[in-house]
Order: C-alpha cells, then sequence, then structure tokens
C-alpha cells in the first residue's frame, strides 16, 4: 500500500456533553470531513482509561483521539484535567512501542463547535496519513 | 368555593400546542390537545430544516410528536371545534364537536393498505398542491396519531376501503360527536394561516406556474415532498439554475391592510436559499427584501454566512411586479437598483409569504368571548403577554403575534405556568400514572439482539446504503433480527419494534439512526414498553457523525456505518439491565437575578405553590427595567414595575435576597445546595432547581465621540432626558447599530430598533418641529412593532439606510457636531449637525455569565450569553437537568418576550418540583468490593463527592452515593485495582465497541 | 375490391342464435368474416380481452348479450355496458377510433335482428378502414397507447370505479345516499385520464430513463401535467429518479414485484 492511497482509521474517544455534540453540530451543519473516524462515546472524556487506548492501538487504530469538554467547561467538573495528564504520560510510553506520539491527540472541542470538529478531523487525517499505516496494523 | 379542575384544553396542536400539553402533563395536569385537523404538528411538519441550526424540522419534532401521542395524561382530540365555553377560571365547561373521521382510532394500524386501494384521488394539502392524495388518507407518513380518515369531501362512497381494511378500522356511520369537557384553564395555540398570495395579483401566483410559495419551496426541498428532495420546477419538472426570493408578501403592505411584519419570512428565506444551495451549488439564489430582520439569537451570523459562504445575492428593493416569458415560462422580476429600474431573468420565484391570523380567528374570538386586536390576531398586553382578554384562557405561539418556532415554543412552557397556577390547588387530580409491564429478566440468556437501521427519508438513505448495511448486520454474531425503516423514529416504527421484540424474544436492541441526544429517551421508552430494561438499548449514530458528513463519498460512508454498527452491536452484546434510583426533590427554585424575568420567575414559582429564592446583586430588585420610562404601547412600565416588586415583596413564598451573590453551587436536580455571599456573610440554601436570570448589559460606547461630547449621548439617555427635562434640540440623530454587528460584536441586538423608534415617536410628540433623522442598516420592526415604524415615518422621522462601506463619520467643528451622512437615493454624503446624537447601542452579555456558567456547568455561547440545551425546540432548558435560563441572560429582547420565558423557566421547572421524587440515571459507578484496596484515589478524584469510605469486614472499601453520581467515570479510570465500573459504559463494553469499530471479529467472548 | 373487416364477436350463451350454437364453429352462417366466441356472460369480458384482441389485429369488437333487464345472471349484461362505457372513452385517447367496439342486445331468438346488427356494425368498421393494429406494421403510437390501456384496465382503481357505478348511482353509497351520474362520470374521467398518462408514461420509461419534457413531447401533454403524473408514480413507487443530466432528472421505471 502506497502512502498516498493510505486511509488512515481513527478511534475517537468523545465525551457526551460537549464533543460529541460538537460532531452532532458537524454533521447539522454538513460539515463534510474524510471519513476516517469511528466515534465511541463516553459520559466523560475522563473516564478514557489508558487501556482504551492502548487498546485501541493495538486493534490496528493509525490514530486515537480523545476530545472533551474545554477545560473549565467539563460537565463533570474537572474530569478533562486529569485527562490531559494522562494523555501526555500515555504519549511516552507510545514512543517505547515504536508509535509516533502524533498518532494519539487531545482536543477539547465544545457543543457550538461543529466547525472546529471537522477541522481537527480534517488536520489529524492529514498528520496521521504522513505518518502511514500504524506499525502496529497489520492489515485488521 | 368549588374545588378547581385540574385539567387543562389546549386549542391547536401545533409545536406550541404541544410543547405545552407536555409541559402541564409533566407537571401533573390532565391535558385535552384539541385540533381541527386529523393529526398533530401543525406547520412545523411541513418545513423542511429549521433556522439558524439546519436541523430537520421532522427529526427534531418527530420525538415530541410521539411524546405527546403516548403520553398517558394527554388525550388528542382530533378533527373537533369549540361550540361553546361556559364557566369561569378554575371551571370552565366546554362543548366540543368533533366531526367524523370514519375510521376507529384504537382499530386502525395505519397500515395504509386502504390508500392504496382507494379509487379517488385529490390535491394533497400537505404537499401544498403539489401532488396528490387520495380520498382516505394520513396527513403525513409520521403522522400522530397514525391514524387514516376520510376526506369526505371526496369520498364517493364506493366502500372499497372497508372491504381490504383487515383491522375493521372503517365505519361509515359514524356521526358527528359532542364533546363536553370540564378544565380548569384554556391555552390557546390555534396557529397562523399562511397569507394567500394569489390576492398579490402583480406576482402572477396562480396564473405562473413557476411562481411559488415559501410553504411551497419547504416541500419542494424536503426529501420526503413531492419532488423526493430535488429542487424543481412545477412547470416543466427542470432543476432551476437562479432563483428569487421576494420578501414581504402580505406583510409590511398598507395596500392590502397587512401592516405587521411576519417575523420569521427573513430568516426562512434566508434557510431556503441556503438548503437550496446545498441541494445543487451552482445554484443563484437572490433575496428580494426591504431589510432583512435577523434579528434573533445567532440569526445575523447565520445572514453572513448565506452572503459569504454561500453566495447568496441580497438585493434591497420592493419588487413591483414579475412578468413570465412565455416560451421558457422563466420569470421577469422587476426591482430597483441605485434607484434605477432593473429587470432579472430568472427560472423560479418563491413568494415569502406572511403570516394572517387563523381562518376561524373571529368565530373563535366570539365563542371564547375574548378580544382580537386590529389584524384580528389574538389581543394581549405588554406585560401579560401570555394571557387573553378573559381570565383563565391563555394564548401562545402565532396567535398573539408572528412568530418563529422558539418563541413559539417559549410562549408555549410559558402559558403552560399560567394555566397551571391558576389550578395549581388541583394538581394531580385527575392524572394518571403511566404503567409499564414487569421487566422482562433476560439473565442468563443468550444475547438476541434487533438491529434497526434507519433511513431517515433520505437523510441517511441517500447516502448510505441502508439494505446493505442491514444485510451486513444480519451476519454479526448475536444479531437475532434486522431491518430498516424510512423512519424509525415514527409512530408506527415504535408499534413495530414493540412487536418484533416480542416476536422475535429480543433481549436487547440497537437502532442506527441519529444522535442519541435527541432520540434514546424515546427508543429507550419503546422497549420498556415493550418489556425490557433501558439500558438493554443503544444507538449507532449514522447520520449526524456519517451520512451528514461524507454526503459525497458513498461507498466510504456505508462502511463506516457498517462499522459503527458493528462496534455498538460488540457493545450491546455486553449491556447489562440497571436500576434507576428515585432521589427526593426539594420543592424550592433559586432564581438568579433579580430584574424583570427573575421576579416574573420566581413569581410564577410562587403561584403554582413552589418557594422560591430570589438572588440580586444590586441592593433593590428592577434591573434594567428601572431605566424604562415608558413603551410603544400605553403601559406605564414603572407603574407596574412598581406592583410587580410589591408583589414579589409580598408573596410570603419569595425569599428575596440583596445584595447577594453565589458563591458556590453544589448537588443537582432536585438537591441543589447553594452558598450565598451576602456582602461577606455566608447563606446556605437548599433548592431543586436553578433558574439563570443574570440579564444583560449595556454597551459603553467608544464611538462618534461619546464620552467626548455631552451631546452624544445613549438611547437611554436620551430617555432620561425625554421624561425628566432638558431636552430642547432641535435637531437630532440616532444612529443604530452601535457595538452591534460589527467585527467584535456580530450579533444584533434586537431591541434598539424599536427603542429609536419609540424615542423618535416622544420627540415628535413633545417638539413636533425637531428634525429627527436615525441612520440605520436594517430596521428590525418585528411583529406589530412594524406600526410604530410606519407611524414614526409619516409623523416625518427620516430613516436613512447606512452600510458598512458608509457608516456616517462625526466631527466636532467650532463647536457643532457635523455629521456627514451617504444618502443611497441622491448618492451623495450629506452634512447633518445634530444638537443631540444618539446612539442606539449594543446590549452586551452580563460580565458575570462566565463564573455563574462555570459554577453551574452550563455552557456560553459564543458571544458569551448562555446557551440553551436546543436553539429551536428546548429554548429556556439547559443540557443538564433542573437547570433553566429566561430573559436577557439568554439574548437580547424585549419585555414580553422576557416575561413569556420566565414563565416559561418557571413552567419547566414546574415539570421537576411537582414531583415528590425524580428518577436518576443508572449508568453510575459501582465498586467491587472484593478488589477494592482501599486506597481511597476515587474519593479524591471525585469532585461531587460521590465516592466515600465503608468499613467492611474491618476494612476500608469504596463506596458510591447513587444520587450523587454522575456517571462520569473518572473514578474508574483511575482506580490502580480495576474494582470501579461504570455501568453501561464499563471497561470491557467500550474495549469490545473499540475493537470491533476497528476490525471484525468472528468471535467474541 | 371492398375492405372486408375482421371483427371478432363476443356472443353471451344465452342470446346465441340456435343455429351458432349448432355449428359449433365459431363462424355464422353467410358472415365468415365475424368470429364468434362464446362466453357464458358478457359480464365476463374482462376489457383487458377486448384490447388484445385488436392488438392482435381485429378491425372491430362486436359484443352481444341478452336485452336489458333480462340477463341469466341477473345483470351481467349492465356490468358488460359499464365496462364497455369504459373502454370506449379509454381507447379514445389512443387514437384507435372508439367506433371500432359496439355493445348490442339481442336475444336467442331474434336471428334477424343479430343479421342486421352485425351488418351494420360491419359496414361502420368498413368504412372506418383496416385498423391501424391490423397488418404487418401496426402504427407504433397506437399500439402504445392500447398496451397502455391494457394495463389500466388490470389495475385496481378503473375496475373498482367500473364495479360500483351501478350501486353507487342505483342503489346510494356507504352513506347511503345515491352518486348522481354526472358526478360519477366526472370522477370516472378523470381517472381515466390520469391513469391513461400514467401507464403511457411506465411504458415509455421501462427501458430508457425520459425527463419530463422528453415526456410531455413524446405525449403531446403540458410538462408541468407530466411532472404531477411523476409525483404520484414516484409515490406509488412505480418509477424512480434515475440521475440528473445538465437541468433535467431523467426517471425510469420500477420493476414492480
Amino acid at each position: 500500500m502506497t502512502k498516498s492511497e493510505f486511509e488512515p482509521k481513527i478511534v475517537g474517544f468523545l465525551c457526551n456533553w460537549c464533543s460529541y455534540a460538537g460532531a452532532d453540530l458537524a454533521g447539522v451543519s454538513r460539515i463534510q470531513y474524510p471519513p476516517t473516524l469511528r466515534i465511541v462515546r463516553v459520559m466523560c472524556s475522563g473516564r478514557v482509561d489508558p487501556v482504551f487506548i492502548l487498546e485501541a492501538f493495538r486493534s490496528g487504530a493509525d490514530g486515537v483521539l480523545v476530545a472533551g469538554c474545554h477545560p473549565g467547561d467539563c460537565h463533570y467538573l474537572s474530569g478533562n484535567y486529569k485527562l490531559q495528564r494522562r494523555v501526555s504520560m500515555l504519549k511516552k510510553v507510545l514512543e517505547q512501542f515504536g508509535l509516533e506520539p502524533e498518532r494519539l491527540r487531545l482536543e477539547w472541542v465544545s457543543a457550538s463547535e461543529g466547525d472546529r470538529f471537522a477541522t481537527v478531523i480534517k488536520d489529524m487525517t492529514e498528520k496521521v496519513k504522513k505518518l502511514g499505516p500504524s506499525p502496529l496494523n497489520n492489515g485488521g | 368555593m368549588k374545588d378547581k379542575v385540574g385539567a387543562v384544553l389546549v386549542v391547536g396542536g401545533g409545536i406550541a400546542g404541544i410543547q405545552a400539553s407536555l409541559d402541564l402533563a409533566n407537571s401533573g395536569f390532565r391535558v385535552y390537545l384539541l385540533d381541527e385537523s386529523p393529526s398533530i404538528g401543525g406547520t412545523m411538519t411541513q418545513l423542511d430544516k429549521t433556522f439558524p441550526t439546519n436541523d430537520c424540522a421532522m427529526c427534531i419534532l418527530a420525538p415530541k410528536l410521539v411524546m405527546a401521542g403516548r403520553h398517558p395524561n394527554i388525550e388528542l382530540i382530533m378533527g373537533a371545534e369549540i361550540k361553546s365555553v361556559e364557566g369561569e377560571e378554575g371551571h370552565f365547561q366546554v362543548a366540543l364537536v368533533r366531526k367524523p373521521r370514519y375510521i376507529d382510532e384504537e382499530k386502525c394500524t395505519g397500515c395504509g393498505v386502504c390508500a392504496r386501494k382507494c379509487p379517488i384521488e385529490g390535491i394533497d394539502e400537505f404537499n401544498e398542491g403539489l401532488g396528490e392524495r387520495t380520498a382516505i388518507y394520513v396527513k403525513y407518513p409520521q403522522a400522530v396519531p397514525l391514524v387514516y380518515a376520510i376526506d369526505r369531501d371526496k369520498c364517493i362512497g364506493c366502500g372499497t376501503c372497508q372491504e381490504v381494511c383487515k383491522a375493521g378500522a372503517v365505519k361509515y356511520d359514524e356521526k358527528e360527536k359532542r364533546i363536553a369537557l370540564h378544565v380548569g384553564s384554556i391555552i390557546l395555540s390555534p396557529g397562523f394561516e399562511e397569507f394567500d398570495p394569489k390576492l398579490k395579483g402583480e406576482y402572477g401566483y396562480g396564473r405562473y406556474s413557476n411562481v411559488v410559495s415559501s410553504i411551497e419551496f419547504e416541500r419542494i426541498l424536503s426529501a420526503s415532498g413531492p419532488y423526493g428532495g430535488i429542487v424543481l420546477r412545477p412547470s416543466d419538472g427542470k432543476v432551476p439554475r437562479k432563483i428569487a426570493f421576494i420578501q414581504c408578501v402580505g406583510s409590511r403592505d398598507a395596500k392590502i391592510g397587512n401592516n405587521y411584519c411576519s417575523s420569521a419570512c427573513c430568516m426562512y428565506a434566508i434557510k431556503e436559499a441556503i438548503i437550496a444551495k446545498e441541494h445543487n451549488p451552482d445554484l443563484q439564489c437572490t433575496i428580494f427584501f426591504m431589510d432583512v430582520r435577523a434579528y434573533g439569537k445567532e440569526f445575523d451570523a447565520y445572514y453572513n454566512r448565506a452572503e459569504e459562504e454561500y453566495g447568496v445575492k441580497f438585493v434591497r428593493s420592493r419588487v413591483p411586479q414579475i412578468g413570465e416569458v412565455l416560451e421558457s415560462q422563466n420569470l421577469l422580476v422587476k426591482y430597483v437598483e441605485d434607484e434605477n429600474p432593473a429587470t432579472e431573468e430568472f427560472n423560479l420565484v418563491v413568494l415569502s409569504v406572511g403570516m394572517r391570523p387563523p381562518k376561524h380567528a373571529e368565530e373563535l374570538a366570539k365563542t371564547l368571548d375574548i378580544k382580537l386586536n386590529k389584524y384580528n390576531f389574538c389581543s394581549s398586553e405588554t406585560f401579560s403577554p401570555l394571557e387573553t382578554s378573559r381570565p383563565g384562557i391563555y394564548v401562545c405561539g402565532a396567535f398573539s403575534s408572528p412568530k418563529d418556532i422558539p418563541e413559539s415554543v417559549a410562549q408555549a412552557s410559558g402559558a403552560a405556568a399560567k394555566a397551571a397556577s391558576s389550578i395549581s390547588s388541583a394538581r394531580e387530580m385527575l392524572t394518571t400514572v403511566k404503567e409499564y409491564p414487569p421487566e422482562r429478566d433476560v439473565s442468563g440468556e443468550e444475547p438476541r439482539i434487533g438491529v434497526f437501521v434507519c433511513h431517515c427519508g433520505i437523510n441517511i438513505g441517500g447516502v448510505v446504503n441502508v439494505p446493505e448495511v442491514v444485510e451486513y448486520v444480519k451476519t454479526l454474531p448475536n444479531v437475532a433480527y434486522a431491518e430498516h425503516n424510512l423512519y424509525t423514529c415514527s409512530e408506527d416504527t415504535q408499534k413495530r419494534i414493540h412487536e418484533i421484540i416480542k416476536e422475535h424474544n429480543l433481549n436487547r436492541v440497537v437502532v442506527a439512526s441519529c444522535t442519541p441526544r435527541t432520540h434514546e429517551p424515546l427508543f429507550r421508552e419503546t422497549v420498556r414498553e415493550a418489556g425490557l430494561n433501558i439500558y438493554l438499548f443503544e444507538m449507532a449514530n449514522i447520520r449526524d457523525q456519517c451520512s451528514w458528513v461524507h454526503m459525497h463519498e458513498h461507498e466510504e460512508a456505508t462502511e463506516k456505518a457498517k462499522d459503527l454498527v458493528r462496534s455498538i452491536v460488540a457493545k450491546t452484546r455486553l449491556l447489562k439491565p440497571l436500576k434507576k434510583p428515585m432521589i427526593d426533590v426539594t420543592p424550592i427554585g433559586l432564581v438568579i437575578g433579580g430584574g424583570l424575568s427573575g421576579m416574573t420567575a420566581a413569581l410564577e414559582l410562587a403561584k403554582q405553590d413552589f418557594e422560591a429564592h430570589l438572588v440580586e446583586k444590586e441592593k433593590e430588585l428592577g434591573g434594567h427595567l428601572r431605566h424604562i420610562h415608558y413603551l410603544l404601547g400605553s403601559e406605564d412600565p414603572q407603574e407596574r414595575l412598581g406592583s410587580i416588586i410589591k408583589e414579589v415583596t409580598e408573596n410570603e413564598k419569595i425569599h428575596v435576597h440583596l445584595n447577594s451573590e453565589l458563591s458556590d453551587v453544589e448537588g443537582y436536580v432536585g438537591n441543589f445546595k447553594t452558598t450565598l455571599n451576602n456582602d461577606g456573610e455566608k447563606k446556605e440554601i437548599k433548592h431543586g432547581v436553578v433558574i439563570v436570570a443574570t440579564g444583560a448589559m449595556e454597551y459603553n460606547p467608544n464611538e462618534y465621540l461619546y464620552g467626548v461630547d455631552e451631546r452624544v449621548v445613549t438611547q437611554r439617555e436620551l430617555e432620561e432626558r425625554l421624561t425628566n427635562g432638558g431636552f430642547n434640540a432641535k435637531t437630532v440623530v440616532m444612529i443604530q447599530c452601535v457595538g452591534s454587528r460589527n467585527g467584535e460584536h456580530p450579533y444584533c441586538s434586537r431591541i434598539c430598533c424599536s427603542q429609536a423608534v419609540k424615542n423618535a415617536l416622544k420627540i415628535k410628540e413633545l417638539s413636533p418641529e425637531t428634525d429627527v433623522y436615525v441612520l440605520y442598516k436594517d430596521m428590525r420592526t418585528y411583529g406589530f412593532l412594524e406600526d410604530y415604524y410606519r407611524e414614526a415615518a409619516s409623523k416625518g422621522v427620516l430613516f436613512i439606510n447606512y452600510d458598512d462601506e458608509n457608516r456616517p463619520r462625526l466631527v466636532q467643528e467650532n463647536g457643532k457636531l457635523k455629521l456627514t451622512v451617504w444618502e443611497p437615493v441622491i448618492k451623495t454624503w450629506t452634512p447633518i449637525e445634530p444638537d443631540l446624537l444618539a446612539l442606539s447601542v449594543a446590549t452586551l452579555p452580563n460580565p458575570d455569565n462566565e463564573h455563574i456558567a462555570k459554577m453551574l456547568k452550563v455552557p456560553l455561547s459564543k458571544d458569551k450569553f448562555f446557551l440553551e440545551a436546543h436553539m429551536k425546540l428546548r429554548p429556556v432548558d439547559f443540557a443538564t437537568e433542573g437547570i433553566f435560563l429566561c430573559g436577557l441572560a439568554h439574548w437580547p429582547k424585549s419585555i414580553e418576550e422576557s416575561i413569556s420565558q420566565a414563565c416559561a423557566a418557571a413552567a419547566r421547572a414546574a415539570t421537576i418540583l411537582s414531583k415528590e421524587a425524580l428518577e436518576v440515571e443508572g449508568a453510575i459507578a459501582n465498586v467491587n468490593e472484593d478488589f477494592c484496596s482501599g486506597c481511597k484515589i476515587c474519593e479524591s478524584v471525585c469532585a461531587y463527592n460521590a465516592i466515600e469510605m465503608k468499613e467492611v469486614d474491618g476494612k476500608p472499601r469504596a463506596h458510591v452515593l447513587e444520587a450523587l453520581c454522575k456517571g462520569c467515570g473518572v473514578c474508574g479510570s483511575s482506580c490502580p485495582t480495576g474494582a470501579i465500573s461504570m455501568l453501561n459504559f464499563t471497561d470491557d463494553q467500550i474495549l469490545a465497541q473499540v475493537r470491533a469499530a476497528l476490525k471484525e471479529e468472528t468471535k467474541y467472548d | 375490391m371492398m375492405f372486408r373487416p375482421k371483427i371478432v364477436g363476443f356472443l353471451c350463451n344465452w342470446s346465441l342464435p340456435q343455429e351458432v350454437n349448432t355449428t359449433g364453429t365459431g363462424i355464422i352462417q353467410g358472415y365468415p368474416k365475424i368470429r364468434i366466441v362464446r362466453v357464458m356472460c358478457i359480464g365476463r369480458i374482462d376489457p383487458v380481452i377486448v384490447l388484445e384482441t385488436f392488438v392482435k389485429g381485429a378491425d372491430g369488437v362486436l359484443v352481444i348479450g341478452c336485452h336489458p333487464p333480462d340477463c341469466h345472471y341477473i345483470e351481467g349484461n349492465l356490468q358488460a355496458e359499464r365496462k364497455i362505457k369504459m373502454l370506449k372513452k379509454l381507447i379514445s385517447r389512443t387514437g384507435l377510433e372508439p367506433e371500432r367496439l359496439r355493445l348490442d342486445w339481442a336475444y336467442a331468438s331474434e336471428t334477424e335482428l343479430f343479421a342486421t346488427i352485425i351488418d351494420d356494425f360491419r359496414t361502420q368498421v368498413a368504412v372506418l378502414g383496416p385498423s391501424p393494429l391490423a397488418g404487418k406494421k401496426p402504427d407504433e403510437n397506437v399500439l402504445a397507447g392500447i398496451m397502455a390501456a391494457k394495463a389500466v384496465t388490470g389495475d385496481s382503481r378503473l375496475r373498482t370505479l367500473v364495479g360500483r357505478e351501478k350501486e353507487l348511482i342505483e342503489e346510494g353509497n356507504v352513506y347511503n345516499e345515491k352518486v348522481e351520474q354526472e358526478e360519477f362520470d366526472e370522477v370516472m374521467n378523470e381517472s381515466i385520464d390520469e391513469e391513461y398518462v400514467r401507464s403511457r408514461i411506465r411504458l415509455l420509461v421501462k427501458d430508457r430513463p425520459m425527463s419530463v419534457e422528453g415526456l410531455a413531447r413524446h405525449l403531446g401533454l403540458d410538462p408541468k401535467k407530466v411532472l404531477r403524473h411523476i409525483v404520484v408514480l414516484r409515490h406509488r413507487g412505480l418509477v424512480a429518479l434515475d440521475k440528473i443530466e445538465r437541468e433535467d432528472p431523467l426517471y425510469i421505471a420500477l420493476e414492480v414485484t
């Protein structure tokens, strides 16, 4: 598979209150973005256990997006802060596995940011495309 | 005195009537919802999309239709009208007559075989005459109730339907039925009538095939409309390349006697142009307008997007005439450009028809003994916008003035509050509790999953190959059944799901359609009615997050849809039934903000017998209203303010906290605990709901020498001068949109146009010889405010339009104010020397909003006003249960609108406060004590203090307080031993979902 | 040589003259060009059969039954009358002369009357000349019309109306009201018009997609009306949008199972 043909698969953990709503808004506004994302809804981005992220990579994800409410907006007060610390830790772990840390991305997307959500997906798709298939992705 | 009757009659089953009915039924009253047509839903069912979110109208309406249709305390009375109303507030005897439907509502299954066999055809009114329907019909495919009706005017009585009806539902001998109702209050929500564009002969409607009305165009745009969602012109079925929209057809038109503005047409025309462009990007759309009245929340942003992103062309000109080109049946639109007559050819013309009072308004008014205004809309007053002239009868929606959907919905909830407060002593006297069948024990059963994949008209089916997805789903392990539906959310599909659960002995259900954020409750209800625990249901979002965002990649979208459904099926396989704990409700409300909205909300709560705490940070109540000295109408605002303050302070149930601010809010719906800071003194309040009414503030301008030259004032300062003397100017210029509709504040402040007209009229009243100029971008005197605009113009006030390129320029010269104004008619810069320059300044969000929003965990909009749960249908709710908003905290608005919203917030709050206990979320944290090491990390990370340590066998073990837990799962992902699982989002479930999202698995364990 | 039309006669068993009965050949002596099809009752004659007879090249179709109100099957003859009335209206839209179809009454004993009826009809048809559908090169337009008419008469809408006509007019409808003949005819004519055009559209787009404009040109109709028919046909699931070429959506017939 050449890199130009490569269509990455990205798993997105989206919090129910902000980012999932933001993704809905992108849909309602018909803002087009590449069909690379597979969404897993969680109530709060703080719920995203490192195990989930590692499992996504192990199952062949080329990228993982964790999206939650903007810091301070968290429906669950501070779940997203805790997540931020966890993600930076995880990036180091990924490097040890030989995965580029850019394959894991944390974004704050609010319910009113459909446009931004689409931009994030477009941008992440581009970047992961450049990285090529995940070394753990043996073709599904 | 007799006891009051705990029932309400709602007249008119459009969106307003439905909302009022739901609010009343959910706060302990019995509701009779009457409509003259065979189904509820009103005009909104005919709309394609709605502005400014472009939500599909049917998608957001359908859940409410279904809820109203299946609510145990709402009785639908279709095809009926009122004959008489006797009695008074609290006890009305209403006589109704119900036209025969000729179909037994109990027996009809809505299968539609009768319509397929009926030999008689006629005009399909639902599709505005663009198609045909049979004499036996349902109004629209998702109709509620989904019961056919015979159109007696068309039926020749051949008897075929009875022969083919397997349910035996046809009864030709049905007669007109008289119904007597005993109700405590009445709400009128009969909606409006579209203006008949034939009355504007110069536009050729009815003569030229390609001149259509805006509502016809909605049907043309609609995926379920006559043309299947491709924009075509009626004369020859061709795809038009150029469409013109003509505004103010039947509105702002003295010639036909409709002087008022219909309020919604500018926005719906912009929406129709945008949606048409989405259908066909090469299409050219031109909107011919007088003023673009985009005064609502986020409307201007929408207008700007139409112009800048979609390339919709806006031409400021009233169109005097339309002609037809014989051969092509194209249309010649005559207009005025730069003061020169011009003509342009279009393939299709859409007339933006205005709103007229309902057809039977006069008859209705006579029967009910209520007053109408001069246009035959229902008459109401500024400070009592929801009340008719007869006590106990309330009004909402377009019947009181032309208005859009969110305002109709807010008024509907407001009218529900009014209707409830006059009979609050009879709450729960006539209601019944919904009985569910016992939950089936599915433990020990192999998962048997049923999957329902929705076409959503063509919203999904037009992109994703739905039948292919269904075939694929059937191959997944544990999927016992799969099918596709045109609309999985429709009432008939709910019945179908119910039957299929039974027939196939399903123990888990997946719906692949739109977002669980709007539709999960509906489907959960359906599975519950079929005897399944609601947590045995899941949704895959293949519309908002698939077909709508990959519109041009059909194959990829189909593959993605398969992945999404597969991953949800993998999770569903592992779902477990959960219990919903009950929590007590403190029947007290907390209202933040002591302005008009806050006081009204507190009063409405008190009138419904709930205690209310009213928190005001200033030393006195009244807010902005304290600065308003006169109105466009005749009421005296200060007198009214005085009596409202008196009513609030004298009401035993209202506790006013002045000089107070919130310092902390904890708890959750039903059980909030708020700490108030009263000059450093802390006070703790327990309450069940919060109403945010924090108001807004006025922009402090730095434009036009404000603060430098004392002859430059704000409208409010001008109003002070006009009230308290000291006004003696000979030339007054008013400049609109100072601080609004610019780069910094792109939105419209809504109230300034009418404020300017109000002050201009006052000047003309006090000093008729004073010259008054109003420099405006668009005069946005919507609704009946238009009358005052016209009056001001007739009294010699000069209105001069300016745009961003030609803003007025002001200098001080020789001690004089010199204003240079671009005069668009004579096309020159014209000097004016005002002795007084009044700036119509923007309304800005309250700066306190940011920290209050954080404290309450509710969102703000881009412009920093509070952001409601849904702009169209949940205008006063937040997404977080138990918190509501009203007034200027939501968006700039008038007194009437603030009062309506405040009443609405109270009604919404009452749906919670009226319950002794609320069911809470069952999807919460759960501790496996065997694995818990007692490390207390979870206790420290839980922001809700929902975890406490308990001694179990002498060791500390984590324990979850169910009522406090919000189900975020932070504790679970922090637990070092994996002892905490998040019910309904367990590690196993999420991991299975992740794995299945990425690859096919043949074996699951 | 004078044109000798091929005529098919549908005769009811009870009004058929003895001599015909005895020959058993289906040919009345002296009238070799009239082929007789014996039916138990002319009420039995399905409009589809009459149309098929024209497709097969008959220059005229003659239906003879007992004089009303006599009918061995109570009122089969009157039922036939209504069917023939509808058929004539339908045929007139196809370009085939409706005079090529005739219904008449005679008792079995009225041999002379038979001869007169047959003579009359033969003359009438002879004047019209050969049927446009007869011969090796039938008129395609008329053939298309008759095929469309056949499909219509097989469909439930017109069959229902014809079947109910007598009852509605003479006995009253389900609401116990008698329907005026005029009112009924109006409904009937409209239905015939609509269903005939729709049927033609369906046949036209069976093999190749066509635009509203193309259909209108072909049918000589106002495109506005054609579009309305397309709306109905799409709603019934009989026609679908195939593709859009420039500014013209093209429609194609759907196979109905």
